[in-house]
């Protein structure tokens, strides 16, 4: 990956620190540009937020002090309930899906040299695609008059299906451009993956005549799983805070049957500008997040 | 025998995975250069006769030159200042005793702050936004977006820089280089393919955002591309010519800017997962 050189020992990398004058606030003021940034613009919000979580706005102004009402609301609030239901079903179709299809195709792409590059280049090409424009592109192929699924049904004689108006379908639907635009990162880092593995395991299996399938159980699969771990945490994480492409293909819709989290905390905050409840909704879909990152790097220390 | 068999299966699965892949895209492109009589009524899959009436509508009398420009603007400044503010502060980290030994945590702080979902701050960005007068405007976008980069920045450069030996530095201060000029002239370099996977990273991550932009902008003064695509098909609805040429319109610049670093593409994307 980077140049191949040798690593100092980590002792000997401060060797040169102990500067005096300018040297000695050097670093500091190479720090300070990002970390003046960053707490303004990312922390500063965050603690904002947490204040704004606890009051009661109408007509986007604060009103008075709730406490932590309106946590306790969302707690009691059967249509956050059922973005939350609704986000972890998500999350889990993706994420098992996508895994099990990238590593299926990692698999076989990692023994044959031939086409790989031509397949990389290809399957890139979903996950740059702007997602909202992957909102387009599944909106030009659900649609129930001119698009492709109903282009195709017409003409093998069957009736166009309605993806769109139907909720089951639009979950379903749903997943799949997730499906297709997602798939090829796992499939990226789980190839990766399978190239580092070391070589020896493998060729001992083959010399005790393991099957292609005990082989993956007994050693791909062993040897891979920080990797997939790892994979399976970042694409968690993404999916938990799905946008765009639902505002673009069904706005949460039919009903509420792709109402994910982000939805509901963005319509709660701009259409009914209730933004100290918007507000408390979103800290506790963060800690969600925190939360499952933090347990995923527990799991991966462990192992270690 | 069996191995041929083996190889036609492998042809036959990698070439639906492509096919999967590359047909959603092909769909688009194929839409947007029918007129709306061929789409609506012929059903064809690939187009008649070719029209470019669809793109023709969204440069005339709509605002996606606007709507380029304030893309390309937005994303390479706050790309361009991620990597200069990060770049340092990732080497300050990397190389240099802190205060209580504050050096080991700057990075994992910062990798909070990009774990912490976006949509998270949205609220008070916004009403932060109202507040300083930034709202509708690309500087508003820009440091929004220098945030964000900049904590991907140092965490990814951090290890690149450890990675270089601290010897090629002294090496060049016992030379009579300041610490500063051994940073630039020697580890900078060195740290280049580093350099360009971030950016590129930083570059598709901004330019594809869309959160943000819709809610800190307004009109075509500061819209960023996706906004612009997905207000407009808001708005259209049922005219499939255009919103297939605004899609094509809105992904365009970001696909020719990976063909463009089609070599780093790869590490850019997987950067942070697989090191």
């Amino acid at each position: 990956m980077v140049t191949q050189v040798t690593v100092a020992p980590r002792g000997s990398r401060r060797r040169i620190f102990g500067e005096t004058g300018l040297d000695s606030i050097l670093p500091y003021l190479l720090l300070a540009p990002t970390v003046v940034l960053v707490l303004a613009v990312l922390v500063y919000p965050l603690i904002e937020g947490v204040r704004t979580s606890t009051g009661f706005y109408r007509f986007g102004r604060r009103l008075r002090d709730v406490g932590l009402d309106n946590y306790v609301q969302a707690l009691h609030d059967p249509a956050f309930l059922g973005s939350v239901v609704t986000t972890l079903e998500f999350v889990a179709a993706v994420v098992i899906l996508e895994t099990a299809l990238g590593l299926a195709l990692a698999l076989l792409c990692a023994r044959e040299v031939r086409f790989v590059r031509a397949v990389r280049g290809s399957l890139i090409l979903p996950m740059i695609v702007t997602p909202v424009v992957v909102g387009i592109i599944f909106r030009l192929i659900y649609a129930s008059d001119v698009g492709l699924v109903a282009t195709l049904a017409r003409s093998v004689g069957l009736a166009p299906p309605e993806i769109l108006g139907r909720p089951n379908a639009a979950f379903a639907g749903l997943v799949f451009l997730d499906v297709w635009e997602w798939t090829p990162l796992m499939f990226l880092i789980l190839l990766a993956g399978i190239q580092s593995l070391p070589v020896e395991p493998f060729e001992a299996a083959k010399v005790d005549g393991a099957g292609a399938w005990r082989t993956f159980v007994d050693h791909t699969l062993p040897m891979l799983r920080p990797t997939i771990l790892v994979a399976v945490t970042l694409r968690s994480i993404d999916a938990l805070t799905t946008f765009d492409q639902v505002y673009v293909l069904t706005r949460g819709g039919p009903g509420t049957a792709t109402q994910l989290i982000s939805i509901y905390g963005y319509q709660t905050f701009f259409q009914f500008q209730q933004f100290g409840y918007a507000a408390a909704l979103l800290i506790m879909v963060a800690l969600v997040v925190i939360a499952a990152a933090g347990l995923a790097v527990g799991l991966m220390r462990r192992r270690r | 025998m069996i191995v041929s068999w083996r190889r036609v299966g492998y042809v036959a699965v990698v070439a639906v995975a492509v096919a999967f892949a590359v047909v959603p895209l092909l769909w688009m492109v194929s839409t947007s250069l029918k007129s709306n009589r061929e789409i609506t009524q012929d059903g064809t899959l690939i187009p008649d006769s070719f029209t470019f009436a669809n793109y023709a509508s969204l440069f005339n009398g709509r605002e996606f030159g606007a709507y380029l420009t304030n893309s390309i603007v937005v994303t390479a400044v706050s790309v361009a200042i991620a990597l200069l503010f990060g770049t340092h502060a990732a080497y300050a980290v990397a190389r240099f005793r802190l205060w209580r030994g504050m050096e080991r945590y700057v990075g994992l702080a910062l990798l909070v702050t990009r774990i912490v979902p976006p949509i998270v701050i949205i609220i008070p960005v916004f009403l932060l936004a109202q507040g300083f007068g930034v709202l509708n405007s690309k500087l508003g976008l820009i440091v929004m977006y220098s945030a964000f980069n900049v904590s991907v920045v140092v965490w990814m450069m951090e290890s690149f820089f450890r990675e270089i030996p601290v010897d090629l530095e002294e090496a060049a201060m016992v030379d009579g280089d300041t610490r500063f000029a051994a940073f630039r002239r020697i580890v900078l370099p060195l740290a280049a393919p580093g350099l360009v996977a971030t950016g590129i990273f930083a570059i598709i991550v901004t330019y594809n955002e869309f959160l943000f932009a819709l809610v800190l902008t307004s009109t075509p003064a500061a819209e960023t591309m996706p906004v612009g695509a997905a207000t407009l098909i808001g708005r259209i609805n049922i005219d499939w010519g255009a919103m297939s040429a605004a899609g094509v319109i809105g992904a365009l610049p970001i696909l020719l800017f990976s063909a463009l670093v089609q070599k780093h593409l790869v590490r850019g994307l997987t950067m942070g997962a697989v090191k």
